[in-house]
């Protein structure tokens, strides 16, 4: 070819991929998502002072674990009449014929948007399919067995009673009738005794799998193939009534059914376990169905008219809208969404928030998963196989000055004990606090008493991080500042990649010297919590007497009293033996729009604590829009 | 011209399997995997299930060997993050959108850079030159991310008269399949750095081609500036801005995951990261494969288009 030619083919390639980029062809027709739209700055506050931020609760009374089950009254649902059709779509009543409250916007503008994490790693809606990898706004799609009410207490969804055999192995729960699939067909016990069936399932490989490990019988040897999954400790025993068979007495196994979630047989059977993921083959007996799935982009979730459950929604749709979590709160001021976690509010942000009239009024803390954190280290090896050395690391941290300087009171409280002032079985009355308290002088006594006087000759540590945001980075940054100047010893600290500090956390002998982590329960009892010391578990420490005296407590079910103080001995025995030294307890909280309304976060509990509770489920049939969502433009009204 | 352009990409499908072996050790010897501990500990039962779900309990070397094979019949497996598609057909999806939004912003930034470095080349010295340069220098600083979260916070919440994100969203057509406003602020922040970079290098070429001793030649037979500018300082100014510029598109048009994550484009940018924060092996692979062959048909294209525009090098980049 002459080089003439060679020339325009080459221009002719340029200026034909500069025609197709500028041709964007259209999107594909899909229903319009509900766009976030900018918004009119709502009226300027008044120029007082900002009120105080909802003052951290003081945890007077511990939320009793459950006892031999009496169900507690099911918070009021909304009476919905049987419609004999479907009611066509009037202002001021749901989509089950149920009128809304008088403060409330028109239905069609009782929605809630909230926003996702467009780094998310989500393949399914439900948690029985794999927990780690759930869509936001998951688990809506069934109603779990239980539920929990703003004081923690275990009370029925669609279990309507239960109750336990004389040797405390075989419960008995009676599901509702009446309760169906958005198809319409029944929802029955065997569809919770499938989805059980699937869980243990070695070709399903659930990522939640230690949860029933030691409870359920024969779970371990189905988990290790050695048993087919009908061996399960779960029957069917008629359409309404499910009996589960445990390992060993467990008197926290109501408290665990609020995970019992039961998916549809029939479409496990017929699209598999990932039926949800699709909106074709998807299908519901919980207060919402899919909508929509546009994963990256947005998810939609409607009202499911053929919901006969306890909380039936007051909302009429749900949008999760997919972005970038360091601009949600911008989003949250412009009025773009709903609803904001704690997780996503930074400490500028959370600044913000404290001293504005109006945030700081919709800012609800609580106890969140009575999530701590704390250092954990090789005790089998040097230098914390010592005791003395853990203690002197203990005293060392100065957590009242970090909690208030570092951390804040609004995101946490200084931690001497693992469970949290108000968790079953909590050091209430600080009883521990002297075990590991603040004592700069005790500290260097006991180092020195330990051979490394004024920290000569102690091995330089790194202290991992488990991939902490900004805020957690600079809490682990002054603990390890408070240790090191106290002991004289030299503490680098290192985020970690999440995978890669798990991995070296959980091999066994573990490859983690010396780190920061947290925990938050799975559910409300100290046999979970207290649970995750055992020397099976994670943790790199060793006590005989502390995990008899879990193991024992977790399954007696004679004498509740004398089973949470087995608990509380057992705590002393971590904190004593520093098993881990516990840092703070943090604080949750929500966010919400001021016309976001709900008894169920709005008003107090029995201790006084307005919010939405971990485990309060049922707040999905509560929220609504009030009436003032009309004068302020937000994306319901572009 | 066939033997030679025969010969270069037998040597890149020898490159992709070299980068294939090296991205597999890597990927395999950093700790984790497709799994979440973050609680407490799995049963080493469970731990072998899912090892076994993922096929990651047969010995390493078969694994490569079973995985290579299938990638040349073009199958690359089931990503882990989306188990409900294949890694073929999530790329193609997630990659339209991104090649569009590459297309758009290697559209700016080299329109636009070129036609600046030309101006400030031969407006040496004056205002529009100093301008240009500052420009450039910002545009090479700024991070592109605070650049997007400045735009937005301007256009989108400010002022109003743009969205705050989206892509081809339906309610922001302009000019409905032509053009739409959510394409303003996100090609504009992508594209800022590489129009400096752009002008930066042509500014310069110019400057050089200027100089020479062709030019002045030209000038003195009476030859009007524009023509010079079109049959000889163009040309030559291209050769040094083929080489550098060149590999600037491969880098666009497989994405960015900042401007994509706050701009929530659900393209192919943000499967980089999550991939290798996921663990997620055939999709960690499919795209280093892809960078690697886009990378090398670059460098392939930009030979020849070396050779086209200077006629004394031969193929091969000899002189003749």
């Amino acid at each position: 070819m002459s080089k003439n030619r060679e020339w325009i083919v080459l221009c002719l390639i340029v200026l034909l991929s500069m025609i197709v980029s500028a041709c964007a062809p259209a999107a594909t027709p899909a229903p319009p998502p509900a766009a976030p739209k900018a918004a009119e700055p709502t009226k300027a506050p008044e120029p007082t002072k900002a009120p105080e931020p909802t003052k951290a609760p003081e945890p007077t009374k511990a939320p009793e674990p459950t006892k031999a089950p009496e169900p507690t009254k099911a918070p009021e649902p909304t009476k919905a009449p049987e419609p004999t059709k479907a009611p066509a779509p009037v202002a001021d009543t749901t989509v089950f014929g149920a009128k809304l409250p008088t403060d409330a916007a028109p239905y069609n503008m009782q929605t809630w948007v909230e926003p996702c994490d467009i780094k998310g790693n989500h393949i399914t809606f439900d948690f029985q399919v794999q927990v780690y990898q759930r869509f936001c706004l998951g688990d809506l799609f069934q109603d779990q067995l239980v539920n929990l009410d703003k004081d923690f207490n275990v009370i029925p969804n669609s279990a309507e009673k239960w109750e336990v055999s004389k040797d405390g192995l075989t419960w008995t729960f009676y599901i509702k009738k009446g309760l169906q699939w958005s198809d319409g067909t029944p929802l029955t016990a065997q569809d919770y005794e499938a989805t059980f069936r699937y869980l243990p399932d070695p070709k399903h490989a659930w990522d939640f799998a230690w949860f029933y490990a030691g409870v359920l019988k024969n779970w371990d040897e189905i988990v290790a193939g050695e048993k087919p999954t009908t061996e399960l400790g779960v029957k069917a025993v008629d359409d309404y009534t499910l009996q589960f068979t445990t390992k060993v007495p467990w008197p926290a196994f109501p408290a665990m059914m609020q995970f019992g979630f039961g998916l549809s047989k029939k479409q496990m059977e017929k699209y598999g376990p990932l039926y949800n993921s699709k909106v074709e083959t998807s299908l519901s007996s919980g207060p919402f169905k899919l909508a929509k799935l546009e994963p990256g982009k947005t998810i939609e979730l409607v009202a499911n008219d053929k919901y006969k459950g306890f909380r039936p929604p007051k909302l009429q749709k749900l949008t999760a809208v997919y972005m970038d979590m360091s601009t949600a709160f911008a989003a949250f001021q412009n009025k773009e969404i709903d609803h904001l976690g704690y997780e996503a509010i930074s400490p500028a942000d959370m600044d913000i928030i404290q001293k504005d009239p109006v945030l700081s009024k919709n800012y609800f803390p609580h106890f969140g998963d009575f999530r701590t954190d704390y250092l954990v280290m090789d005790t089998y090896n040097k230098p914390f196989n010592d005791i003395n050395v853990r203690k002197a690391f203990a005293k060392a941290v100065d957590r009242e000055s970090i909690v208030k300087n570092v951390l804040t009171p609004i995101k946490g409280m200084p931690a001497y004990a693992f469970l949290m002032p108000g968790y079953p079985a909590s050091d209430k009355e600080r009883k521990l606090k002297d075990l590991q308290n603040y004592d700069c002088k005790a500290a260097k006594d006991l180092l020195a008493k330990a051979g490394y006087l004024d920290g000569k000759g102690f091995p330089k540590l790194e202290m991992w991080l488990r991939n902490e945001g900004p805020a957690w980075q600079a809490v682990f940054q002054a603990v390890a500042a408070s240790i090191s100047s106290c002991l004289g010893v030299q503490i680098d600290v290192s985020n970690k990649d999440y995978k890669v500090y798990m991995d070296a956390l959980n091999a066994k002998p573990t490859k983690l010297t010396f780190g920061a982590v947290s925990y938050g329960m799975d559910f409300l009892d100290p046999s979970n919590m207290l649970g995750i010391w055992l020397s099976t578990g994670r943790h790199s420490w060793k006590n005989d007497q502390f995990d008899k005296l879990v193991k024992d407590a977790s399954s007696l079910t004679a004498d509740p009293a004398k089973r949470m103080q087995m608990f509380m001995d057992a705590e002393k025995i971590l904190v004593d033996d520093v098993g881990g030294i516990f840092i703070d307890h943090r604080w949750a909280g929500d966010l919400f729009q001021p016309y976001i309304l709900g008894d169920c976060f709005r008003k107090p509990d029995s201790i006084g604590v307005a919010a939405w509770h971990w485990g309060n489920d049922w707040c999905w049939g509560d929220f609504y829009v009030s009436k003032d969502v009309m004068n302020v433009k937000t994306y319901r009204n572009k | 011209m066939a033997r030679y352009l025969v010969g270069r990409l037998l040597s890149l499908v020898f490159v992709l399997f070299v980068v294939s072996l090296i991205t597999f050790t890597l990927m395999r010897s950093v700790p984790g995997g497709p799994f979440d501990e973050g609680k407490q500990r799995l049963p080493d039962a469970a731990k072998a299930n899912i090892l076994r779900k993922y096929g990651l309990d047969q010995p390493i070397h078969v694994q490569y060997v079973k995985y290579m094979w299938s990638a040349l019949h073009l199958d690359f497996g089931i990503p882990y993050q989306v188990p409900t598609e294949t890694v073929t057909s999530l790329i193609a999806k997630t990659w339209f959108i991104t090649f569009q939004v590459g297309m758009m912003t290697v559209t700016l930034a080299f329109g636009t850079g070129i036609l600046l470095g030309a101006i400030a080349a031969y407006r040496r010295g004056s205002w529009i030159d100093t301008g240009v340069t500052f420009l450039s220098m910002l545009g090479t600083t700024l991070p592109n991310f605070v650049v997007a979260l400045w735009l937005i916070l301007g256009f989108a919440y400010g002022l109003k008269i743009l969205p705050s994100g989206g892509w081809n969203e339906p309610n922001d057509w302009l000019i409905p399949g032509v053009f739409s406003k959510n394409w303003v602020l996100p090609v504009l922040a992508y594209a800022l750095l590489p129009m400096a970079v752009v002008a930066r290098y042509t500014r310069a070429s110019i400057v050089d081609a200027l100089q020479s001793d062709y030019v002045r030649t030209a000038r003195a037979k009476g030859l009007r500036d524009r023509s010079i500018l079109t049959r000889h300082v163009l040309k030559n100014a291209a050769i040094p801005m083929v080489t550098a510029l060149g590999p600037i598109i491969p880098d666009l048009i497989t994405g960015s995951i900042f401007i994509e994550a706050v701009f929530r484009i659900p393209g192919l940018g943000k499967y980089f990261v999550t991939s290798t924060f996921n663990r997620d092996y055939p999709m960690i692979m499919a795209l280093i494969l892809l960078i690697a062959l886009l990378w090398g048909v670059t460098y392939i294209i930009t030979d020849l288009a070396y050779v086209a525009l200077d006629p004394r090098v031969r193929l091969g980049g000899t002189m003749k």
